[in-house]
């Protein structure tokens, strides 16, 4: 079970990988107004794609 | 007098709104205090010898965290919130596999060099959890410790005497760990608690009146040119220029011409008004006529919109509070437990020292109150979901514990029990012409295709490709009505005037030939599809149902006794609250279900506040409940699960209670080995959510009626 000592701090590396992406994510809104883009389609667009 | 309201952030529960209110008395000049702990805000009325600031001060002493400005929504609080939620649930998927190999381990036997990494890899998960995550209630159970006991003493305790028993097994390499009940248990409390916040945030608007109004208005200049202006900046007295089809901005006097408002939103009354010159408009109505000019009355903050929002916002905040059974609890069951625990140590202290710590530990870590705190939450929570799948969205939590007990409703009728969509309910033949009936309806039918009124539409139904004869000369006359020639005649539909008729009936729309009025048609707004079916499920559930309607009587009576309940006609905001008032006086629960603004300060007094899904959005944002399903029979529904909720509530709550109340004195005793305690307090939680969990299952869901149509059935006089 040797292998044990090597996977477990490993997995606590990733663990430790993904908690930072999760702060990093958070802290640049990726989580903010979730529903907000469902709404984009009424709004009326105001770039170059109007006639 | 001055009204400050102070939004206390870390308000959770009605223990707290005491508290607040004694740590406000003293003050000479406080006239009255509002507690509102759904919306965490305070409100106070008081004198100007009052600073403001001595307010938060009195309120910070008292162990809160108050701010004079609301939270806002989003804020960086929520993110925190996020963040913690999110560390707590990683570290929990992780520990929860390890603490699977140490159960399989300890029954199967493992190596203790494996045991001890394992257990090292689940500290060193535990630790961000224990000192990030699980903050929130740490902070708020030292703040209790000097206010008076709450639910968050106990959790706080839990977690952290499990994480310190932990650290010290792995520490010393014997005894048990609970890395696995301190991730997940902290990781459950915040998703209820994140929840709960994120409701809360979403449905608080600073100044939801003036977030109905436009943000600008049009600011008539001496030249005559029109600029737009922010509300706030407009001063009593300046001329404003409203387009057709828009919101009124602000109160004033009608200028110069003819105005034609629709005032339903403030009066619930679904009728044109004209308003001559020098006569009052209001904001927040539509201007359904041309435009014209107004000379503002108010500034945007003394509207009458914002005297509603006003009286609301004081409604709510009065409403009596309501203490969470938890947290009632709470105030017996943390000195109880720590009393135990005091006393197994002294115990065993006299009979058996060696025992004396194992024991009293074990009655810390068996009375965890994971399966107790967790009982209301969950159960809400499964409930809010199950409500989702059906179209019924809970603005926040707690009305669904308050639904429960509802006895009394109050329904508005125009936009709530009908729709906006005018139907032709009864013709009435006055004089006879000698032209059918049947073909005099599809005449009017068509002559009303080009009439621009809201209450043409309610002909579009007779309208036939080919009425035989061509129409010729249509004209649309202003304010009045429609003409065309048809068969040589001079047929005209429109008002009693226009149509040579003595009668003044706003609702009525005549019909003449050749200046002889023939026909009355009475038109009404659709009855809502399943209204009726709704009014009697609620009654079959216990609860009386009152229809209040700005309308007019005689237009709410035929309603009223088509549905078999009672009614009061012409009612204002202020009435329509002192209506709800003096039902609660009376010591019934009552329901308010609405779509105006005008019934905003009743929505906002009442136990349960529930609103249409048409409903303006200021009528939502004061709304416990909205109806996202056009039927409301939705209501129905909501009344038969918040029941169903309060009992598994009550299950839950027995069983916690009825599990702590057993395994503790069998730990005090020394009959309870410290990995039973373990799983005892794993599985009561996983049963207390299983138990929850009964709320979501499908088959427990009524069946959707299919929709009949419940227009009002066309009187006889209809020529067939």
């Amino acid at each position: 079970m040797g292998i044990l000592l090597l996977l477990i701090p490993l997995s606590v590396l990733l663990m430790a990988a993904a908690g930072i992406l999760f702060l990093w994510a958070v802290n640049h809104d990726q989580f903010e107004g979730l529903d907000r883009h469902g709404f984009d389609i009424f709004e009326d667009s105001s770039g170059d794609n109007d006639k | 007098m001055t009204l400050s309201t102070i939004s206390v952030g870390d308000m959770h529960c009605g223990s707290c709104v005491g508290k607040i209110e004694r740590a406000l008395q003293g003050f000479a000049d406080i006239t009255a205090t509002y507690v509102n702990p759904a919306r965490r805000l305070v409100l106070v009325e008081h004198g100007d010898d009052t600073d403001p600031v001595e307010l938060l001060q009195r309120i910070e002493e008292a162990g809160f965290h108050p701010s004079l400005e609301r939270i806002e929504a989003g804020s960086s609080g929520q993110r925190q919130m996020l963040k913690r939620l999110g560390i707590a649930g990683l570290a929990m998927m992780q520990v929860m596999m390890f603490a699977l190999a140490l159960y399989s381990g300890a029954f199967n036997g493992m190596d203790d060099a494996d045991r001890r990494l394992m257990e090292f890899a689940s500290l060193v998960f535990c630790i961000p959890v224990v000192s990030y995550s699980a903050m929130p209630f740490f902070r708020s159970a030292l703040g209790a410790l000097r206010n008076g006991l709450n639910m968050d003493v106990p959790i706080s305790l839990a977690i952290f005497w499990a994480f310190i028993v932990s650290l010290a097994n792995t520490l010393t390499g014997s005894g048990e760990v609970y890395y696995d009940s301190v991730v997940m248990f902290t990781f459950l409390l915040l998703t209820a608690r994140y929840v709960d916040d994120r409701l809360k945030a979403r449905f608080e608007d600073t100044n939801w009146a003036l977030a109905a109004l436009p943000e600008r208005a049009l600011v008539v200049g001496d030249d005559g040119g029109m600029t737009p202006v922010p509300l706030a900046a407009i001063m009593p007295g300046t001329r404003v220029w409203v387009e057709q089809g828009n919101q009124l901005p602000l109160d004033g006097d009608v200028a110069a011409g003819e105005a034609a408002v629709d005032e339903s939103t403030l009066t619930g009354e679904s009728v044109l008004v004209h308003r001559q010159p020098g006569e009052r408009v209001f904001a927040g109505t539509m201007n359904r006529g041309p435009g014209f000019e107004l000379i503002t009355t108010a500034p945007v903050d003394a509207t009458r919109i914002a005297g509603i929002a006003e009286l609301a916002s004081r409604a709510q905040a009065d409403k009596p509070p309501v203490a969470k059974l938890a947290d009632r609890i709470a105030g017996y069951f943390v000195p109880g437990v720590l009393l135990l625990a005091t006393a197994t140590w002294i115990g065993w202290q006299l009979v058996d020292p060696a025992q004396a710590f194992v024991a009293a530990l074990t009655v810390l870590v068996v009375s965890c109150p994971c399966a107790l705190s967790l009982a209301t939450p969950a159960t809400l929570t499964a409930a809010m979901t199950r409500l989702r799948q059906s179209g019924i969205v809970l603005t926040r939590s707690e009305p669904l514990e308050q639904m429960a007990h509802i006895d009394a409703a109050i329904v508005d009728k125009t936009g709530t029990l009908t729709v906006h969509d005018p139907v032709l309910t009864r013709v009435d033949w006055l004089h006879a012409a000698d032209l059918g009936r049947d073909e005099l309806i599809h005449v009017a039918a068509t002559l009303e295709r080009h009439a621009n009124h809201p209450l043409a539409r309610a002909f579009r139904k007779f309208v036939s490709g080919d009425i035989g004869a061509p129409l010729t000369d249509v004209q649309v006359v202003a304010g009045a009505g429609v003409q065309g020639r048809y068969r040589g005649r001079l047929i005209r539909v429109g008002h009693a005037r226009f149509c040579g008729s003595a009668e003044a009936d706003q609702h009525a729309v005549f019909m003449s030939v050749d200046a002889l009025t023939v026909a009355r048609f009475l038109i009404s707004d659709a009855v809502r599809a399943d209204a009726a079916a709704a009014v009697d499920g609620l009654k079959r559930a216990g609860i009386e149902v009152t229809m209040v309607s700005g309308d007019a009587p005689e237009r709410c009576a035929e309603l009223a006794r088509d549905l078999g309940i009672a009614f009061a006609a012409r009612q204002a905001p202020e009435t329509k609250l002192a209506i709800t008032r003096e039902l609660q006086r009376q010591g019934r629960r009552v329901l308010v279900l609405g779509d105006g603004i005008n019934d905003v300060p009743a929505l906002a007094a009442a136990d349960v506040s529930a609103a249409v899904l048409e409903s303006s959005d200021l009528v939502k944002a004061n709304a416990d409940v909205l109806l996202l399903s056009r039927r409301l029979g939705a209501l129905v529904e909501l009344v038969a699960v918040s029941r169903r909720t309060r009992r598994i509530v009550r299950q839950n709550m027995a069983w916690a209670l009825g599990y702590n109340m057993t395994a503790m004195p069998l730990a005090a005793l020394g009959f309870m080995p410290p990995w039973l305690a373990a799983l005892g307090m794993a599985g009561s939680s996983i049963l207390v959510m299983s138990n929850a969990s009964r709320l979501l299952r499908q088959g427990t869901r009524p069946q959707p009626q299919a929709d009949q149509p419940t227009d009002l059935p066309l009187l006889p006089a209809q020529a067939s």
